[in-house]
């Protein structure tokens, strides 16, 4: 993959100029399908681009010392890393790629809530330390199961390419694999019912309790881009194989669509869970999708 | 799976909102704000003395008196319309607007005093018996 | 830049956030103002979203005579609203202590503490009322950045409700804070 390929896939599509529009999309999407589900009416079309403005207008408190610079910072690493995930996505057919790309999406995936977490303790207030606990809580949980999941998924095909991974031809094992990831995607994605960091009755908005005005609005574009960042992966790998580039493109597009609607029903007929709970389900119920997915993974590498 | 059949019933049933800025009809017996007709007013103050937050306002002067309501500390007890003899002020349905100065919406008004109603002829009281003899 | 300046008043009046705080109140307000975001009266449908901290809203509603022990926190929650902010007051009760009148424990009315934009009459208000008044605090909210007004409202000496503002004569003793658009000489 040679410099301008990569810096067309970051910039343009499914980089940057795509991305932002299409987080913006899909955060209204889950609103107004929520909304509905409840018998609502929902924002407008163009919220989540009028929030974003509004946000840039307001002003911030203060920021003093090193705190207060890795404060203003950790929003715009979770954005890069939010959008360099989105980049990597291999949705066209051609788009290259090299070896060992699936490791740098997973971690590209992670640091968004390794930023929330470090966020919410150098934001110095108390409800920060408690939100950001949850949050690594849920982390350590979902996590477990996300990441055997995937690499089950590429350890049977003997690829660590995500090109390779989207282009070749589905195995039973695969979609075992797609469910766990959809089974780990509203943690982290922060939906009901795993929604705990966001709890505002019980600690004010968690980790983003002192933030205001654009660093705000920097956190609420990295999780638009993490909307689109988890969905492009499962569609990816869930889509089949087209070899003219819109089509794949489309076909991307209303994979994740369809995706971030599923997300929403379950987001609207669930209710947050408790944190034991919650890490009882990840431990309990779906790491048997996980172990299951690594066992057919090493019966698969056996045999070939 | 009941939620389900909720949602799915939801999503293709439409929204039950009313479009801002269309406000619903409300009850019969909404208590909204107190309406005030001068011409029957007497001018007796038990609306002022019934008023459980002081909204209504009464300075008796000579020979008039002016009479304010203030419908942003009124709480809409009804209890100054159940005290209002000649019936000069009720309740309707109406909700107060949004205002955005302390005392946009008191009114007042000053009435003069009108003279008491001359009673009709009374009936000569009948003359009680003397010597109490039952009738 | 006059398209970001148009921009940034559309986007304010189009997505109000709010931070709801309890200043003493019996509760009726703050579930009628929970009960605007319900099916019915919806106040999603303008944008609103009730926030979990001050620092992320615009709109503060305050609901409740405010007590004497409500004050300080009402005054510190009111600093750490990050401007351009607004204040609605929910109820008669924060506009002008209702029932409470001669109460030992209350501070007085909000607008002594806090600059307030729009009071939202009712005992308690209807959530269709409370939507308008957020409505109109979003509009204020826009006025504000169109208008290039100071991002906290002045403090101006009372101005007699029935005389056009002619004359400063008043019929209330104490000063109260009011935000009059300037005209702008144009």
């Amino acid at each position: 993959m040679n410099l301008i390929t990569a810096l067309a896939r970051l910039l343009i599509f499914p980089g940057l100029l795509f991305a932002v529009p299409a987080a913006w999309f899909f955060l209204w999407v889950e609103r107004k399908a929520v909304a509905r589900m409840q018998g609502r009416i929902g924002p407008p079309f163009m919220q989540p681009f009028f929030d974003f403005i509004k946000l840039l207008g307001k002003s911030t408190p203060p920021r003093t010392g090193i705190g207060g610079l890795l404060m203003r910072a950790w929003p715009f690493i979770a954005v890069s890393a939010a959008a360099g995930a989105v980049g990597l996505l291999p949705v066209l057919p051609a788009s290259g790629g090299f070896q060992g790309d699936l490791i740098l999406l997973l971690a590209l995936l992670e640091l968004p809530s390794m930023c929330i977490i470090a966020a919410g303790f150098s934001s110095g207030s108390i409800f920060g330390e408690i939100g950001s606990a949850r949050e690594a809580v849920l982390s350590v949980s979902y996590n477990i199961v996300f990441l055997l999941a995937i690499v089950s998924i590429a350890a049977s095909q003997h690829t660590f390419s995500l090109a390779a991974l989207a282009h070749q031809s589905a195995s039973p094992l695969r979609w075992l694999g797609v469910i766990a990831i959809l089974v780990c995607l509203p943690a982290k994605l922060h939906l009901n019912p795993f929604s705990l960091p966001n709890a505002e009755q019980e600690i004010y908005s968690g980790p983003m309790t002192e933030y205001a005005g654009p660093e705000l609005a920097m956190w609420e574009l990295s999780h638009g881009l993490e909307w689109v960042a988890a969905t492009g992966l499962v569609a990816t790998l869930a889509a089949p194989v087209f070899t003219l580039w819109w089509v794949a493109a489309l076909v991307f597009v209303a994979l994740c669509f369809a995706i971030v609607l599923l997300l929403s029903a379950v987001a609207a007929a669930t209710a947050r869970l408790q944190i034991d709970t919650t890490v009882r389900f990840y431990w309990q119920c779906t790491m048997i999708f996980a172990v299951l997915a690594v066992a057919s993974a090493l019966f698969m590498r056996l045999r070939a | 799976m009941n939620i389900l059949a909720m949602l799915w019933k939801n999503l293709w049933g439409g929204p039950r909102t009313m479009l801002f800025p269309k406000r619903p009809v409300v009850t019969e017996h909404f208590r909204g704000q107190v309406r005030f007709n001068p011409d029957l007013c007497t001018g007796c103050a038990i609306c002022r003395f019934r008023c459980t937050a002081k909204a209504i306002e009464f300075k008796a002067g000579k020979g008039e008196f002016t009479w304010s309501y203030d419908p942003g500390q009124c709480t809409f007890c009804g209890r100054c319309i159940e005290g209002c003899k000649t019936h000069a002020i009720s309740q309707d349905s109406e909700c107060p607007p949004v205002y955005t100065t302390i005392g946009e919406l008191k009114t007042s008004y000053t009435l003069t005093r009108k003279p008491p109603a001359k009673p009709a002829a009374a009936a000569p009281i009948p003359a009680i018996p003397a010597s109490g003899e039952t009738k | 830049m006059n398209l970001w300046n148009k921009l940034m008043c559309y986007s304010r009046r189009h997505s109000p956030w709010l931070f709801h705080m309890n200043g003493g109140s019996c509760n009726g307000c703050d579930i009628e103002l929970i009960a605007s975001l319900t099916p019915r009266y919806d106040a999603e449908q303008l944008g609103v979203r009730l926030e979990g901290s001050p620092r992320h809203a615009d709109i503060l509603c305050i609901t409740g005579p405010i007590t004497n022990n409500a004050v300080n926190a009402i005054k510190t929650v009111y600093d750490q609203v990050c401007g351009p902010k607004a204040v609605i007051a929910i109820g008669s009760c924060p506009a002008t202590t209702n029932v409470f009148i001669e109460s030992r424990t209350l501070a007085g009315p909000l607008s002594k503490h806090i600059p307030v934009d729009v009071f939202v009459p009712g005992c308690p208000p209807r959530p269709d009322a409370i939507i308008l008044g957020v409505a109109k605090a979003a509009e204020i909210l826009a006025e504000r950045a169109g208008k290039k007004l100071p991002i906290a409202p002045v403090v101006m000496p009372l101005v007699g409700p029935g005389c056009g503002g002619a004359c400063a004569c008043g019929n209330s003793a104490e000063a109260k804070t009011e935000e009059k658009p300037q005209e702008v000489a144009q």
